[in-house]
Parts: structure tokens; C-alpha cells; sequence
């Protein structure tokens, strides 16, 4: 009898534990796709926002077409990125493109005076901002999450029920794009 | 310490003193059963339900209300919006909360609504004035810590329950005053009877200590929820000096919502703080909450 009642009370503290562990996986993979909605969001706002920024640019310094040419390609590459790596590292080529246009137009002082240009330039910082706040909650998520699954109760449990480490989207040494205002412009 | 090991022994500690009331009020209720009758307590206990019901459905609407916060517009604070949005981002909220914003010079901020689908969060114009970009982020990632953290809704349980064991108290008092004694006469039965009392008076005491016991506790871990949020402790900390070193008093902030501010909206004596009075007061010193984040963060502020 004390050996079935022994027995009862370790299955029980068996099913507890898958239970628990199993809603705590769920938690952290729920939170990690919050995280990844929050990122592609801002992805996309910023694609979106490329074609007209190319276009304003090309108004007044029509000559950089080849800056044109690496922004444009880099934005088709960054649509086509469907892992959070791939996507990260299109983020890169992007972020360096986009760069490497807004220091070209650094030399064209009525561009730089542009309304529609200080508007672009205005929610391109935003969406930096953004997207730095969203991967840096994406990747806390995502270490926590592979963390469970790796280390020793989890790594027993994670993959028989259905759970798989995630990627982590880029490093935090990524170079943010440099969008400079002037004290006057940032009010 | 680093941040993770602050963020759990405060999470400790409010779960111990949340056994340490759910005691109180057994004890409480312990007591009352020796002295009282059983029928007496039934309806005492149905009445505080009601009571406890009705404050936990109506809490939510109230507070704007008597704080005079009203809907921030979008074009006239961009920069509050920006941040805002950028600190929800960052903590992993469903959406951003709507904003507030109150028309006060002295500068302070504060998180309403039960869960963080229904919460707001309020900032005064002062601290708009007050704070650049990044304070600014550090209070608002402090103001969301406590929407993440549930801690409005916990706060509004304790709040709940104090008021209970308020009630609870002034009633059975009444009617041990008026004779509602289950023994007679006899020694055993005065002494019962002072014991009930005794604890009557204690118990509402005791539970508003509990109270704002598990409020400080919050306050320091919204700190460091923050400084994960924002990775950023020190914006945070150079807030709340610039808080430290404001002295104007917020002027719609009545004790009832005192808790849920960044810092206490309250006459606070500085100086003479003894360990006596710092029982009383819904916020840690803002010196101490500084520390804190230092401790955590590896920096030192420059004096």
C-alpha cells in the first residue's frame, strides 16, 4: 500500500511538472511571436517608407542613381527575408543603404530643407527607435525561451511536446541608421 | 545584485506579505469565532463580499476622475506618443496603452486599469516639461512595469482587502459593544471579549501596514522591471533625481491613489525620516530607489 501511495504521489509530481513546464513554454513562445509581430511591423513600415524617401531624394540629387540602385535592392532583399536571420541580416544591408542615402544628402542643402524630407527623415528615427526597443525585447524573449528548452528539466520535455529553439534576429552590435535633425527640426 | 536577483526577491516578498495578510485576516476571523456568534459572521462576511465586489468593479473609472486627466492628443505630444509607443514595443505589451495627460506643474506619472488590455497610463504636463527623451523613457517603462506586472490590480485587491478587514472590524466592534457577546458572564468571557476587541483594533492597522508595505515593494521592482525594459537604469535614475530634486506637490492626488504615482504625490517630511514614519509612505525613499538602480546598473549619478 505505501508503495502505491509512493508511487501516486511521484506520477503526480510527474504530470505537474509537464504541465508547468509545458505552460511555461507556451507563455515564452507566445511572448517570442508578440515579440517577432512587433519587429515585422516595424520592417514593413520601413519598406513601405523606402520608395517614397528614394523618390524625394531623386528630386533634388538626381545623380546618386547608384545609392538609389543599392537602397532599392536592398529593400527587395529585406521583403523576400523570411527568417528572423535572414531578415536580420537583410536589416543590415538595408540600415547600411539607407545610411549611405541619407549622408549623400547631406550635400544638398534644399533637400535637407525639404517638408516632405524632415517628415521621412522624422519617421525613419521613429521606426529606428522602434525596432531597436522590439528586437531588444525579441531577443530577451527568444534566450529565455531556448534557455528553457536547453537546460535540464526542459531539454527532457520541449521537443517531444512540440517545441523548438527559435532564432535570434541579428546582434545588438547592429548599427542603427544615423538620422541627424538639428535641435529646431526635432521639435 | 544583479537586476534578474532584484526583480525576484521583490517578487518574494510581496508573495510573503501577501501570507502574512492572508494570516491576519485568518486570525482575525479565528478570533471573531470564539467570541461571536456563527450567524453573525455569516452575514458580516456576505456584506464585506458585496463591498469588496463593488470597490474591485468600480476602482478603474474613478481614478481619472478625481485626478482631472484627460486624453493626450496626438499632434499637440508627438514626443510622449514616440516614447510611449517605443517603451511598449520594448516591454512586450499587447498594445500601447492609451495616454493621459494632466494639467499639473509639479511633475509626476501613473498606470491605472486592472490588466493591461484596460490600462491607461497618465502623465502631468510638469513632467513633460521637466524630462528630456530619455527620463522620459525611464518613467514611462516604470509606469508600464506596473501594467505588466499586474501590480494595479494587485494593489487593488490589498486596497480591497484592508477596506474588508476595515469593515469587518468596525462592525463586530459595534456589536460587541452593544452586547452581541455568545458568553454570558465570567471571567473567561470578559477576557474573551477584550481579546476580540484588542484584535478588532489591531487588525485595520496592521492590514494598512501590509498594505504599504507591498506597495514600496513594487515601487523597487517597477524600477527594476524598468531598467530591464528600457536597458537603459540609468534615464530612469537621473528621473528620479530630477523627481528628488522638484518640490511642488501634485495637487489632484488624494491618499486613495497615492500608490499608484511614480512618486508619492504626498507632503513628504524629508530630513527627519525616521524609520517610524517610512512606515507609512506608499513609495521607498526616491534616494534609495536610486541606489537601487545603481546598484543594479554599475553607474554611479554624479552628486
Amino acid at each position: 500500500v505505501v508503495l502505491w501511495i509512493v508511487l501516486a504521489a511521484v506520477g503526480a509530481a510527474v504530470l505537474l511538472f509537464l504541465i508547468l513546464t509545458f505552460n511555461r513554454l507556451v507563455r515564452l513562445r507566445n511572448e517570442a511571436e508578440t515579440g517577432w509581430a512587433n519587429i515585422d511591423v516595424q520592417l514593413r513600415r520601413r519598406t513601405d517608407l523606402v520608395p517614397n524617401l528614394v523618390a524625394t531624394v531623386q528630386a533634388y540629387a538626381a545623380h546618386e542613381a547608384e545609392t538609389f540602385q543599392r537602397v532599392t535592392e536592398a529593400r527587395a532583399a529585406a521583403q523576400l527575408a523570411s527568417t528572423p536571420a535572414a531578415a536580420a541580416q537583410a536589416d543590415v544591408q538595408l540600415g547600411g543603404a539607407l545610411n549611405r542615402l541619407i549622408a549623400v544628402s547631406e550635400a544638398y542643402p534644399q533637400l535637407r530643407a525639404s517638408e516632405n524630407f524632415l517628415a521621412l527623415q522624422q519617421e525613419l528615427a521613429d521606426i529606428e527607435d522602434k525596432l531597436a526597443a522590439a528586437r531588444r525585447y525579441y531577443n530577451q524573449t527568444v534566450y529565455r525561451f531556448n534557455t528553457v528548452q536547453q537546460s535540464f528539466p526542459g531539454v527532457l520535455v520541449a521537443r517531444p511536446l512540440g517545441f523548438h529553439e527559435r532564432e535570434f534576429f541579428g546582434t545588438d552590435e547592429r548599427e542603427p541608421v544615423n538620422v541627424t535633425f538639428t535641435a529646431a527640426e526635432r521639435a | 545584485v544583479t537586476l534578474k536577483e532584484q526583480i525576484r526577491a521583490n517578487r518574494w516578498r510581496t508573495l510573503w506579505l501577501l501570507l502574512l495578510f492572508t494570516l491576519l485576516v485568518g486570525v482575525l476571523g479565528g478570533i471573531l469565532a470564539l467570541v461571536f456568534d456563527l450567524s453573525i459572521l455569516i452575514v458580516v462576511a456576505i456584506v464585506a463580499f458585496v463591498y469588496a465586489l463593488f470597490s474591485w468593479l468600480a476602482s478603474g473609472r474613478i481614478v481619472a476622475a478625481v485626478t482631472g486627466a484627460k486624453p493626450a492628443d496626438r499632434a499637440q505630444y508627438p514626443r510622449l506618443y514616440h516614447v510611449l509607443e517605443t517603451v511598449a514595443i520594448a516591454a512586450g505589451l499587447p498594445q500601447t496603452p492609451p495616454v493621459y495627460v494632466i494639467d499639473d506643474p509639479a511633475p509626476n506619472a501613473f498606470a491605472a486599469g486592472r490588466s493591461p488590455k484596460t490600462a491607461y497610463v497618465a502623465v502631468t504636463t510638469g513632467l513633460l516639461n521637466l524630462m528630456d527623451e530619455r527620463e522620459l523613457e525611464g518613467v514611462l517603462a516604470h509606469e508600464l512595469s506596473h501594467v505588466r506586472n499586474r501590480d494595479v490590480r494587485l494593489m487593488t485587491l490589498v486596497a480591497v482587502l484592508v477596506g474588508v478587514i476595515a469593515l469587518i472590524s468596525d462592525f463586530m466592534l459595534r456589536i460587541a459593544i452593544w452586547g452581541g457577546g455568545k458568553r454570558g458572564g465570567g471571567w473567561a468571557g470578559i477576557v474573551a471579549l477584550a481579546l476580540g476587541i484588542a484584535a478588532l483594533v489591531i487588525a485595520p492597522i496592521a492590514g494598512v501596514l501590509i498594505q504599504l508595505a507591498v506597495s514600496r515593494r513594487r515601487e523597487y521592482l517597477a524600477d527594476a522591471s524598468a531598467a530591464e525594459i528600457t536597458g537603459d537604469g540609468e534615464g530612469l535614475a537621473l528621473a528620479l533625481r530630477k523627481l528628488q530634486q522638484d518640490t511642488q506637490q501634485t495637487r489632484h492626488a488624494p491618499r486613495a491613489v497615492a500608490h499608484m504615482f511614480i512618486e508619492s504625490p504626498l507632503n513628504q517630511a524629508s530630513g527627519l525620516r525616521s524609520s517610524f514614519r517610512s512606515l507609512f509612505e506608499t513609495h521607498p525613499p526616491l534616494e534609495d530607489r536610486i541606489r537601487a538602480l545603481e546598484d543594479s546598473g554599475g553607474f554611479r549619478l554624479a552628486a
